[in-house]
């Protein structure tokens, strides 16, 4: 209990909480610019915290972190943008929510959940770091390939209904992937001679393309004057009762999958939110109102994407390795600070584990309170005349996706994929599967290949991780349908004998 | 009309983004006796936070202080490092723009990118990134040998982790297996924690990897360091052997060096390059990268461009195999 004691007083000092009052102002601001993502700023203020201290540096650079992931979903929520793509899947029901005249009720439950989230991943990491780390070093490629196949399965959740359409909207987002030199061989592939494609095509830009620009231009072409209403309405701030009572399940299933996605490491909140708003739609008991602007479908991925931080700042300290890629950037800083993250540190160091979970702690109850504060404020930005609107979300979008790589490229990749996006959009094709295919196409690729060249297919065939989560995969695409069938089949049979 | 608003819309944001841009491109005359006249920029073609990036900002501190100008740092990623290089080396030589020249510069023409490596002057070699083999705590090769005879016995059968295709660190498994005539598979993942973490977890049998991501493994226990393949030993490994002493001639690594755009007038060229010396020679870079694990080592320019050409010819036929 020492550690503990001493690991927490190191945070009671006026000068670190400034550094996390200062961080999550910060933090809040870079998750809400949307293209500026939250491995970024901590990347960019890394170069500023490594004259600091080590823990007011690591107070800053955690907060950071924690309140960007506030922070983005403002955009998700009020203009269809993911501020980062840990928001990607705030956007499925965060925008129909607020189109709907909810975005109050949204913005608080999104932040309500976020937090929830946090905490829930912090219990796991002051509790089970070193046990849960060790499962984390026994996904190698084969395990990781299993894992970005079940992911995969997902897409079928994350085609609002439109099955056919999803699964070519997928299909389109695996092509994508194909983008880039090879993984193994590194031979070019779909280039076209770009030097800016050979590691594939600029992700940040494809999704604010996709997400905001598309919905942007979508929202110019059917715009007319007479009958726009903009998003003045916030309606309610606070959700009722019942609407309370009906995020506990989502909660529940959020925290569940964060902390898988979590501890895997190099698996982030992006992939989390879109698992865990398809897994929440499975046991809803109204999974039809998920897209429509569900507040099951908003609690479920908010929960989720937060409930990562703790699980990948575990398995950054417990084994040395990111549990994600803002985690990368941290090492970097943690080795010249002198504290190397690994299994000795939880000997060497004890207090450290704790000094961390309670600056994330803090951060995250200093940001619920900032947010609930400051998204009234934020929110006036939309009563701009629709124009002027339009023009400032896209040089948003434009200065972010330029800032990512400093690239003139980058922006043009964006505006080609708000014309895919709008295109997707008119002729009712959703973009959710195509962020999927995108992300995991990559993963799934490259573990794969990895795997065959280390053992060939009995290197999957012999792992038992694999292999079950194979057959989880498999279960969960065939067994639906199956039931559904069934469920019919007695129903007609019901109906005949009565 | 509405299609004329989305045009309008987006061609108003486009110029008001290129107005900035043009912002930055302004001015660029070089007076010779008064230079640094202005703020110097400084390319990285990797990603902040990354190793390269700490070098390159740890320097770019210690330099302003010598020249009295500040210089700010602009990571421009992608392509390997090609996408940063060849935006540097399109830039104007008037010593208002270096930049942080790394191992893959001289690798990346050979790897069908379009880099040459005499588009840059040198101002020298600021650190050094020696290549390590490394095994898990409890794998049975005990040592260099043991691996490498696994490897003759069974060609292709001994997996070599190391941070992706194409990088420095699967070149060095290459000049491994050439130098002592086997046959190590190299597997190449998706960054160097990654092929580290394999290595930890029994996936595959060895990696290979810099100094500075496998020397904190082997402190704690984790990792058993077999080789150095660097002309000298590194304290930050106590008790291993270079791969020479071990029997196998081999030295490759990493580095990293400044450059600037071939063609720097020599009186800017001198202000920089002392510069560069005093910057890397100081306790306070030294300090840093002795802490991140790799070494600060320092050339000057004319003898690390042997150094830069004979590279440029090994991986040359390295990778021509």
């Amino acid at each position: 209990m020492n550690a503990v004691a001493e690991g927490l007083g190191q945070i009671a000092d006026p000068f670190v909480l400034l550094c996390i009052l200062i961080g999550s102002l910060v933090g809040m601001l870079v998750g809400a610019f949307p293209g500026i993502t939250a491995t970024m700023s901590v990347a960019l203020a890394s170069s500023f915290t490594l004259t600091m201290d080590p823990i007011p540096g690591i107070a800053v650079l955690l907060t950071i972190y924690v309140a960007a992931n506030f922070g983005d979903r403002i955009p998700a929520i009020l203009v269809n943008t993911p501020g980062t793509p840990a928001s990607i899947a705030t956007t499925f029901d965060g925008y129909p929510m607020a189109k709907k005249g909810l975005a109050g009720v949204a913005l608080t439950t999104s932040a309500f959940a976020s937090a929830i989230g946090t905490l829930c991943g912090l219990i796991l990491l002051v509790f089970a770091a070193v046990p849960l780390a060790k499962v984390a070093l026994k996904f190698g490629p084969a395990e990781m390939f299993a894992l970005v196949v079940f992911g995969l399965t997902m897409m079928v959740g994350v085609s609002g209904g439109k099955i056919g359409k999803g699964l070519i909207a997928g299909a389109l987002g695996l092509a994508l992937a194909a983008v880039g030199r090879d993984p193994i061989t590194g031979t070019e592939r779909f280039t076209f001679g770009q030097i800016e494609l050979s590691d594939g095509i600029p992700f940040i830009a494809a999704i604010i393309g996709l997400f905001g620009i598309a919905d942007v231009f979508d929202q110019m072409l059917t715009h007319r004057p007479e009958t726009f209403t903009a998003i003045k309405n916030f309606g309610r701030w606070w959700p009722n009762r019942s609407e309370v009572r009906e995020m506990v399940k989502p909660t529940a299933v959020g925290v569940g999958v964060g902390s898988v996605v979590g501890i895997v490491p190099a698996a982030g909140g992006d992939i989390a939110g879109i698992m865990s708003w398809a897994a929440a739609k499975k046991v809803s008991k109204h999974p039809e109102k998920f897209g429509k602007g569900s507040l099951e479908g908003l609690t479920a991925p908010d929960t989720a994407s937060n409930a990562t931080l703790g699980p990948s700042v575990t398995t950054t300290l417990a084994l040395g390795i990111p549990g994600d890629s803002v985690m990368a950037v941290l090492i970097g800083s943690l080795i010249v600070w002198g504290i190397q993250p690994g299994p000795a540190l939880f000997t060497t160091r004890p207090d450290m584990v704790y000094t961390i979970a309670g600056i994330m702690a803090i951060a995250t109850i200093l940001t619920l309170a900032l947010s609930l504060l400051r998204l009234r404020g934020v929110t006036k930005l939309l009563e701009l005349k629709p124009a002027f609107l339009w023009t400032v979300i896209i040089v948003f979008c434009m200065v972010g996706t330029f800032a990512v790589n400093n690239s003139v490229f980058d922006v043009g990749v964006m505006l080609v994929f708000g014309l895919v996006g709008l295109f997707l959009r008119r002729n009712g094709f959703p973009a959710g599967p195509v962020v999927l295919g995108l992300i995991l196409g990559k993963l799934a690729e490259g573990n794969l290949r990895r795997s065959l060249e280390i053992g060939g297919v009995g290197n999957i065939l012999t792992s038992p991780i694999a292999m079950t989560i194979l057959v989880i995969s498999i279960l969960a695409i065939t067994l639906p349908p199956l039931l559904a069938r069934r469920r019919a089949r007695r129903a007609t049979r019901a109906t005949t004998t009565v | 009309m509405k299609l004329t608003q989305v045009i309008s819309v987006t061609a108003l944001a486009a110029v008001s983004l290129s107005l900035t841009a043009c912002a930055n491109r302004g001015g660029g005359e070089t007076n010779a006796e008064s230079f640094p006249g202005k703020t110097i920029t400084m390319i990285v073609p990797y990603q902040a936070g990354g190793a390269s990036d700490l070098s390159a900002r740890t320097l770019a501190k210690e330099m302003e202080d010598t020249l009295g100008q500040s210089i700010v740092v602009e990571n421009r990623t992608g392509g390997a490092g090609s996408v940063g290089l060849t935006y540097l080396s399109a830039r104007p030589s008037d010593g208002y723009t270096i930049g942080y020249l790394p191992v893959e510069t001289v690798m990346l023409g050979h790897q069908g990118y379009d880099l040459d490596p005499a588009a840059f002057d040198l101002l020298g070699q600021i650190v050094s990134v020696p290549a390590t083999i490394a095994v898990r705590a409890d794998s049975p090769y005990q040592s260099l040998e043991e691996l490498l005879a696994a490897a003759k016995a069974n060609p292709g059968s001994i997996t070599v982790s190391n941070s992706g295709a194409g990088s420095i660190w699967q070149a060095a498994t290459t000049a491994l297996n050439e130098a002592a005539g086997v046959e190590l598979k190299p597997v190449p993942f998706d960054g160097g924690a990654p092929a580290v973490t394999a290595a930890v977890g029994g996936q595959v049998d060895a990696v290979a990897a810099g100094i500075s991501e496998t020397a904190p493994a082997a402190a704690d226990g984790r990792l058993r360091v077999l080789a150095i393949l660097n002309d000298t030993t590194s304290e930050a490994l106590p008790g291993v052997k270079t791969a020479k002493d071990l029997g196998t001639d081999v030295t490759i690594g990493g580095w990293g060096a400044i450059g600037t755009p071939a063609g720097l007038p020599d009186s800017v060229k001198s202000t920089l390059v002392d510069a560069v010396k005093k910057a890397a020679e100081s306790d306070a870079f030294t300090a840093v990268i002795n802490k991140s694990g790799n070494l600060p080592v320092y050339t000057d320019p004319a003898a690390f461009a042997t150094f830069y050409n004979a590279e440029a010819a090994r991986f040359g036929t390295l990778f021509a195999k």
